[in-house]
């Protein structure tokens, strides 16, 4: 591409922007997905949340007819990125929780976590691809999305990211003990008189918000990505938790701004380069945490 | 002026049936424990030790009767096997948990509990070991340190779930040295699930037995020794009432 970095920055703010927010959220809240060993969430419900998205416009046609998009037309709810954006937040959502809900609802009944999340990422990707099928409208505006394409997101799109970002990264930092605790040890938790239940759900609502709000904004490329690539990098080199959270966030947000140097310069589109990178982070943070493991052999850890 | 009278009685049960899904495991505990009791929980594979112990530590609700806890301060350490190495915590980190429970929000550590953690640790013989990685630690180190994390409660009443299995021999002998001395000294009643008989015999001043859904209480010395285990196995439970009571 042969425009300078001062008129890219001036024409995709929002998208540069976007992508460094979710490149410092996404992997703190990956972290709490990777230490519950619940990683594949991180995969299966952006795809839930895709599939609703998928869904909306299936169902766009008459959803207008019958209850209205702001007062819109069809075409016009097309080209809208506002009360658009909303509905299909809306589905995203929906689809989101709803899957979250399902899981823990089967979960309960025991079993493999793994298959069960491995069948419902196969469920929603059917639906996603049945959905898009049944909306050649959409088509495209959902291809951008499984593409990880974030370049042409607008300022609307980008406040709600920020909202729900900086939402779900003010409650990580004020509740990190007690999402902690939580998590390491539940039933110490509950003797040291933490409102177990309302921390659990805390964590499953920021998960929801965040996985529904970035498929919507920064893709689903892109949220799979950060969301599973930076932890698994920083759990390797991390001497602390607290160390943890940092390395995850300081990674994921060097893997954005390298992703997008090289997305720029080798004209690439910019969520897969931003995974790329991070995938080139990852290995790298693998060989150094082994180099450190062959000097401290106790330190060995089984992911 | 009359100085605070000192609750003595920290835990205390009447007729308590615990269990799940409306069936008991264990039923007709009637129990009181006192400050600085040391008291051992032991019996047969699946006979309700750790529901017993479940339902004391208020993991588990009643089916029946009561349980009274007269104090907040309960520490509590679980089976190590439960803590996920896959967590990089450090001992410190591990150990600070214990006064999370202090804790509201954003609020750090006061410096009062970062000193209280550098004590327990030191309490523990674990001095020097603050930025280890919990799992990088022994199996006896580890339920050291669960035991220093405990004690950042400020605990009156200490429950242990098996903090001795999976350790060497010489590891349970230090644990149970250690909790015996935080009885005697510090006036903290102990209960401890565990499977080593002799060991508890020797350090364990009273043990509580669970078989057949009862608990039977008596001196861990006549109660652990061989004849009274055999006893413990062939007795009905209205005997081994009789017997030590």
């Amino acid at each position: 591409m042969d425009l300078s970095w001062t008129a890219i920055l001036e024409v995709f703010w929002t998208a540069l922007v976007g992508a460094v927010l979710a490149g410092i959220v996404c992997p703190l809240l990956g972290c709490f997905l990777l230490v519950r060993r619940t990683t594949f969430y991180g995969i299966a419900l952006p795809q839930f949340a895709t599939a609703g998205v998928a869904f909306g416009f299936a169902v766009m046609p008459w959803w207008i007819a019958h209850v209205g998009i702001g007062g819109l037309d069809l075409l016009r709810a097309m080209e809208d990125t506002h009360a658009t954006m909303n509905y299909h937040l809306a589905w995203a959502g929906l689809f989101t929780f709803g899957g979250l809900a399902g899981l823990l609802f089967l979960g309960r009944s025991g079993g493999s976590e793994i298959a069960r999340v491995a069948a419902a990422f196969a469920v929603a990707n059917a639906a996603t691809i049945l959905a898009m099928g049944a909306s050649p409208a959409g088509e495209i505006y959902l291809e951008s999305i499984l593409m990880g394409e974030i370049i042409t997101i607008g300022r609307h799109e980008l406040e709600t990211l920020a909202v729900v970002l900086l939402g779900t990264l003010l409650s990580i930092v004020v509740f990190h003990r007690d999402l902690l605790v939580v998590s390491y040890d539940r039933e110490s938790a509950v003797v040291l008189g933490k409102r177990v239940v309302a921390f659990e759900v805390l964590l499953l609502v920021l998960t929801g918000a965040t996985i529904s709000v970035g498929v919507m904004t920064v893709g689903l490329v892109l949220l799979f990505g950060l969301l599973v690539l930076p932890p698994l990098a920083a759990r390797g080199l991390a001497r602390s938790m607290l160390g943890f959270y940092f390395w995850a966030g300081g990674i994921g947000f060097l893997d954005v701004v390298l992703g997008i140097f090289v997305s720029f310069r080798l004209d690439l589109p910019l969520g897969p380069a931003v995974v790329a990178v991070s995938a080139v982070s990852l290995a790298t943070a693998f060989w150094v945490a082994r180099i450190a493991r062959r000097k401290r052999p106790s330190q060995g850890i089984e992911l | 002026m009359a100085a605070p009278r000192v609750q003595n009685l920290l835990l205390e049960t009447a007729g308590a049936a615990f269990g799940y899904d409306e069936r008991p495991v264990v039923q007709g505990v009637d129990l009181r424990v006192e400050r600085g009791q040391f008291l051992g929980i032991v019996g047969p594979n699946g006979s309700g030790k750790t529901t017993l112990f479940r339902g004391l530590l208020g993991l588990v609700r009643p089916l029946a009767g009561s349980v009274v806890r007269h104090t907040s301060r309960i520490g509590y350490v679980p089976q190590r096997e439960v803590l996920d190495p896959i967590y990089p915590l450090t001992v410190r980190e591990v150990v600070q948990m214990g006064a999370y429970g202090r804790l509201r929000g954003w609020r750090a550590l006061a410096p009062a509990d970062r000193e209280l953690a550098g004590a327990c640790l030191a309490r523990v013989g674990l001095a020097g070991r603050e930025r280890a990685l919990f799992s990088s630690l022994s199996g006896g180190q580890r339920q050291r340190a669960l035991i220093a994390r405990a004690l950042m409660v400020r605990p009156e009443l200490l429950l242990l779930d098996e903090p001795t299995s999976g350790v060497d021999t010489r590891a349970v002998r230090q644990i149970l040295t250690l909790l015996g001395e935080l009885a005697r000294t510090e006036g903290l009643a102990i209960l401890l699930v565990s499977h080593q008989l002799a060991m508890l015999r020797a350090e364990v001043p009273e043990a509580l037995w669970v078989s057949e859904r009862t608990v039977t209480r008596g001196p861990a010395s006549e109660m652990l020794s061989p004849e009274g285990i055999e006893r413990c196995f062939t007795s009905e439970p209205e005997d081994r009432e009789t017997a030590w009571t």
